[in-house]
């Protein structure tokens, strides 16, 4: 399976790319796992988790095709 | 990904005459608040903001300006329409950056939904900021 991972804001600058794929993770905290791996600096950013355009708290078991996004608080306006 | 609520760079004035053109067809409504933001030239240790990058989440946006609005709808009775555009890519300091069009029946509702409007978009729109200065360094906001 695969999931899309989305970097939005900082992080898109921190993990070099606004978007990766990762295969055969089990579910968001594994995911996480994996992100600070690759990207061991991402661990001084605040960000929070959507899951298909859902935003969640949860850790959740990922599915094939998922998207999930990491985001740094919002500034808009 | 299709968006109502998004523009590339700034918010321009045709958008801005467009809205108030077509919000003269509703005829319910007897007053229209439109909120309109700006880049700001900060000064930051010295360097001074020449432009805002803005980038966002499409499909969020939607979901959460959807939300934005019926929130709005839901708390003040007498709003009739709310329109969102928010800039994303570059935006120069002195031009608009957000639009927000609140009509409404009567004026005091079109004001107060309009705030509130702006307010949810601040805490809940995915969108990010990146502050570029006159030297070309920049800043996540």
């Amino acid at each position: 399976m695969q999931v899309k991972v989305l970097f939005f804001g900082v992080l898109a600058e921190v993990s070099g790319t606004g978007i990766k794929h990762y295969h055969d993770v089990r579910s968001i905290s594994d995911l996480k796992l994996r992100i600070q791996d690759d990207f061991p600096e991402i661990v001084h950013y605040n960000f929070r988790i959507s899951l298909n355009s859902e935003l969640t708290d949860d850790d959740i078991e990922l599915k094939s095709e998922d998207v999930i996004a990491l985001m740094p608080p919002f500034a808009g306006g | 990904m299709e968006t109502n609520y998004l523009t590339d760079g700034p918010v321009s004035q045709k958008i801005i005459t467009h809205l108030i053109e077509k919000m003269g067809g509703k005829t319910d409504s007897g007053g229209h608040m439109i909120f309109l933001g700006q880049v700001r030239a900060d000064v930051i240790d010295g360097l001074k903001v020449k432009a805002i990058e803005y980038s966002a989440y499409i499909e969020l946006v939607n979901v959460e300006a959807e939300k934005i609005k019926k929130t709005i709808f839901s708390e003040f009775a007498d709003v009739k329409s709310i329109e969102i555009v928010h800039s994303t890519g570059i935006v120069n300091a002195g031009e608009i950056s957000l639009l927000v069009f609140v009509s409404a029946g009567h004026r005091h509702q079109a004001m107060q939904a309009c705030s509130k409007t702006v307010e949810l978009i601040k805490v809940n729109l995915p969108v990010w900021k990146k502050e570029i200065f006159e030297d070309d360094s920049h800043k996540w906001k």
